[in-house]
């Protein structure tokens, strides 16, 4: 549907006309159904292309007095990013895309929206430092990752989650008013989010960030870590056979394999003891076969073979990225030594060749989205963090409500298809349980609804907290008392901040 | 053998999750901030409706009747370059086909009374009377023909020299045929038997207008007993390639004149000396790249969670003629090849292709700016390539681009090498 001409007037005057459209053409590229869902969103009114952080106050301003809701978003890939009602605008971020400073001495990087991944992680390089990227693909937005979604990834073992990356943030409110937070409101940098000035960090970006609930973030600073690997990507190769591989005196991949969840989940703290390690993390066996594979019928030679059920139910993958051969080999030594005492053995070769040739998966998980090749229909549940213990227990359970849809046909048939990923030196662990099903079935989409209910059934009666806390009020309620009651606090805070959602 | 129709890729509209991929360079091939993009469209307009992802969604909603056709619709349909960068990106990580899906979209888009733009259908009504995109008498296709050139009186090798390098840049057909020549290589050509190859016509979606210049020129390359093409045009080498198999099985095999030239070189029949010292970036042009590869037709159907019965053969790019070029330009002493962000099957377009330079020549200009820049970027003084389509791209944007860099059609700098 499309706007009011007159609106459409007022928001052309603002932005432009270039940068504004209504037409039915325009507004096909955002609202069709993902393949994972039989809802179609509905169509937004008009889409934006805001270019600065005063456009996007002088729109919001103007969608409060006309009551228009807005969505700000840049990529697009998750449902959050479409209408669920009419007269929704969809401000697209994409035109702000500046990196607007690398500072190497404080190591912060200062970025708008429209920066992706494939972009930042690869700059970073050049100067010897990175970040935990997003499992997202190289087209998605950073600042999202980290100011307004979850954004875990595979090498948090040794950094941390997003959320304490965040330093300074520049936030246009639901009202259209600018804040800063951090060092930032006083003109004082970017380099903390915490004072002088006021800190709302937890509460833009929280446990899970509220994906964009709280008006738009138009600028934030994060924290950088160290990068020991060369200046650029040292891609060989043609698509879809990429080769990436790491000075092996500095980067080493291992997979060993653990006959019980209990022995993994105990390497798996030794090393966090032992802080050595990059990436340290039980991957999902199914994911691991789609990304190593080309094709559909590719992946289903593999698993028919049985070889990733086989050899990767339990797996235990280690990158261990060193400052010098020496240390390497201390690390080397120490992880050979927690598995031998933990009862770890390695897995097949051939496995751990596909990792040493292709270390993408350590840098950028460049070929994540061919998880969706199988058809597109998808879901992850979970996602939460806690302890490494905790984690593992939550690992137990899955049998318990997943079977059941595996043995009425309902899904793909991968019990193990789970990962937990070590963070902060084993100090705290994210877990993802992610399930397929076919849309050849009838009430297809009622599926991950109902995968996703008996999860959370199952966490409840364990008394767990593993699924990241969602929007919908009715699961909030079910989910709030296991997080402190959260969603009475989301509720209030979103109703001061005057959120529109 | 019939056309595939839209409806033959539903399973690819419904298939995108919006992921991006058909926008962004793949991760392991990012160098960086710049030069991170890879379609046009979507790097020049910003709307979603732009891109690989977009013109699916679009496809769909006219499939379904969703969507009613009006004059901006076909102008975004066709402001795409049909470069393909979308769909190499897209085979890298899922089963699908973005670019058989954009050119049946166009086909249909025709069938429905809607499409082309108007300068297209000025090239289906000049190809119909003088068998060339530009109009001109059919009569001076062959006017770049010298006295010094020597064709075989009979061969079963030909050289198809394409409309561009006939009537826009002779030279290269000149170049050509000189190298041919010096490396000894017996070649007749089609002469007034040469028609359009009809790569424009099929990519603008002028199916039935393509597919009789095709037969034409199928009829005449086999009344010849031709079993060997050597093209000098990436256009007509990306149509060869893709678009006549369509039409039944191929009886010639098809060669790029680097390809030859490469062949002459480790054969020791042909030595290239030292020109000049230049440093040169090479621009793969994407039809004789990534949308080199031979078709392949498929028909089956995809089962539960994407098993394809019988099994697919998936077209990804991968081979392209990418070596031949680089390994004639390193054999020119005194050259020295840099390579640019986007390359190979990665390559990003110049602007020029899918009727894109004819109907939006300000957005074509753009592109060829774009590239231009990247290929700046590099610190080469030139840029080389093999395309007739890219040369008129390169050569406006090179002109009016800040600092001083050229353009070489290779076949210029092995014929200077000579």
């Amino acid at each position: 549907m499309s706007l009011p001409r007159d609106v459409y007037a007022e928001l052309e005057r603002i932005i432009g006309s270039e940068y504004i459209s209504d037409r039915e053409y325009i507004l096909a590229g955002l609202r069709h159904a993902m393949p994972s869902s039989p809802v179609r969103p509905a169509s937004p009114a008009a889409v934006l292309l805001p270019g600065s952080t005063e456009e996007i106050q002088q729109i919001i301003k103007v969608c409060n007095r006309r009551g228009l809701k807005f969505i700000p978003t840049v990529s697009s890939l998750i449902s959050f990013a479409y209408p669920t009602e009419p007269n929704t605008i969809i401000l697209q971020l994409k035109r702000m895309n500046r990196i607007t400073e690398i500072n190497r001495t404080d190591r912060y990087v200062v970025i708008e929206p429209g920066v992706r991944h494939g972009q930042l992680r690869t700059e970073l390089m050049k100067f010897g430092l990175s970040y935990p990227v997003a499992a997202v693909g190289p087209g998605g937005s950073v600042l999202v990752n980290f100011a307004c979604s979850s954004g875990d990834n595979h090498d948090q073992h040794g950094a941390s989650r997003t959320n304490r990356y965040i330093h300074g943030v520049e936030w246009v409110l639901p009202s259209g008013e600018l804040i800063r937070l951090g060092s930032l409101a006083n003109d004082a940098g970017w380099f903390c989010a915490d004072g002088p000035g006021p800190s709302l960090r937890g509460l833009i970006k929280g446990y899970a960030g509220p994906f964009g609930g709280f008006g738009v973030i138009t600028r934030i600073a994060i924290g950088l870590d160290e990068w020991r690997g060369p200046a650029g990507m040292p891609t060989e190769g043609r698509s879809p056979d990429y080769q990436v591989r790491l000075p092996h005196d500095r980067h080493k991949v291992f997979l060993f394999k653990f006959s019980t969840l209990d022995q993994l989940r105990d390497a798996m703290i030794e090393i966090g003891k032992a802080e050595i390690g990059q990436a340290v993390l039980k991957y999902f066996n199914l994911t691991a076969a789609l990304l190593a594979t080309q094709s559909a019928n590719d992946f289903w030679a593999l698993w028919d073979s049985g070889l990733f059920q086989r050899e990767l139910a339990r797996p235990l993958y280690v990158y261990l990225a060193t400052h010098s051969a020496e240390e390497m080999a201390y690390e080397e030594a120490v992880l050979r030594e927690i598995i031998a005492e933990t009862g770890g053995v390695e897995v097949d070769p051939a496995i751990r060749a596909i990792y040493e040739n292709n270390m993408d998966f350590f840098i950028l998980v460049g070929f994540l989205q061919r998880v969706l090749r199988l058809g597109g229909a998808w879901a992850p549940t979970k996602l939460s963090a806690d302890s490494i213990h905790h984690m593992f227990e939550v690992g137990k359970t899955v049998p318990e409500f997943l079977q059941e849809f595996i043995d009425k046909g309902l899904i793909f048939d991968a019990p193990d298809n789970f990962q937990i990923i070590s963070m902060e030196y084993g100090h705290l662990a994210h877990i993802e349980l992610l399930f397929l099903w076919e849309r050849n079935q009838r009430n297809w989409g009622d599926i991950p609804r109902q995968v996703m209910a008996r999860s959370l059934e199952t966490e409840i009666r364990h008394g767990h907290h593993a699924t990241m806390p969602p929007r919908s009020m009715p699961m909030l309620q079910k989910l709030g008392p296991l997080y402190s009651d959260c969603h009475i606090w989301s509720t209030k805070i979103g109703e001061a901040f005057g959120a529109r959602w | 053998m019939p056309m595939l129709a839209l409806e033959d890729f539903r399973h690819t509209m419904e298939s995108c999750n919006h992921c991006g991929q058909c926008k962004w360079l793949l991760g392991p091939k990012t160098k960086g901030y710049d030069y991170a993009e890879i379609c046009p469209i979507h790097q020049r307009f910003g709307f979603d409706a732009y891109s690989g992802q977009g013109l699916l969604n679009i496809a769909e909603e006219l499939l379904n009747g969703e969507l009613a056709y009006e004059s901006g619709l076909i102008e975004l349909i066709y402001s795409c370059t049909t470069c393909g960068a979308c769909d190499i990106n897209c085979k890298s990580i899922r089963d699908m086909e973005v670019l058989e899906t954009i050119l049946a979209l166009r086909s249909r888009v025709v069938a429905d009374g809607w499409g082309p733009m108007p300068v297209h259908q000025q090239q289906a009504r000049s190809v119909a009377r003088q068998h060339n995109i530009f109009g001109k008498e059919h009569g001076q296709r062959f006017d770049w023909l010298t006295p010094d050139i020597e064709l075989a009186k009979s061969s079963n090798v030909a050289y198809f020299v394409g409309c561009v390098a006939s009537y826009r840049y002779p030279q290269i057909a000149q170049n050509t045929v000189r190298i041919l020549n010096a490396g000894g290589v017996k070649f007749t050509v089609l002469d007034g038997e040469e028609y359009c190859c009809g790569g424009p016509l099929w990519r603008t979606g002028q199916v039935a207008a393509a597919r009789q210049v095709a037969e034409h020129n199928l009829a005449a390359l086999e009344k010849h007993g031709i079993d060997t093409v050597i093209v000098s045009c990436a256009e007509c080498f990306g149509a060869f390639r893709d678009f006549y198999p369509r039409l039944g099985e191929l009886k010639f095999q098809v060669t790029h004149i680097t390809e030859v030239v490469e062949q002459l070189i480790a054969d020791g029949r042909l030595t290239l000396h030292n020109t000049r010292s230049r440093k040169v970036t090479y621009h793969d042009p994407c039809l004789l790249g990534r949308l080199s590869e031979a078709y392949v037709p498929w028909h089956g159907e995809i089962k539960a969670f994407g098993r394809h019965e019988p099994p697919k053969q998936w077209r990804r790019g991968r081979q392209g003629v990418y070596d031949a070029p680089r390994e004639v330009l390193k054999a020119i002493p005194g050259l020295e090849i840099v390579e640019m962000v986007r390359n190979e099957e990665n390559s990003y377009c110049c602007g020029a292709g899918g009727g894109v330079a004819e109907a939006f020549p300000n957005f074509s200009q753009w592109t060829a700016r774009e590239r231009s820049k990247e290929a700046k970027s590099t610190g080469a003084d030139a840029i080389v390539s093999c395309c007739p389509f890219c040369e008129s791209a390169f050569e406006q944007a090179l002109r009016t681009a800040d600092g001083e860099m050229e353009y070489f059609d290779v076949t210029q700098l092995i014929a200077d090498a000579l």
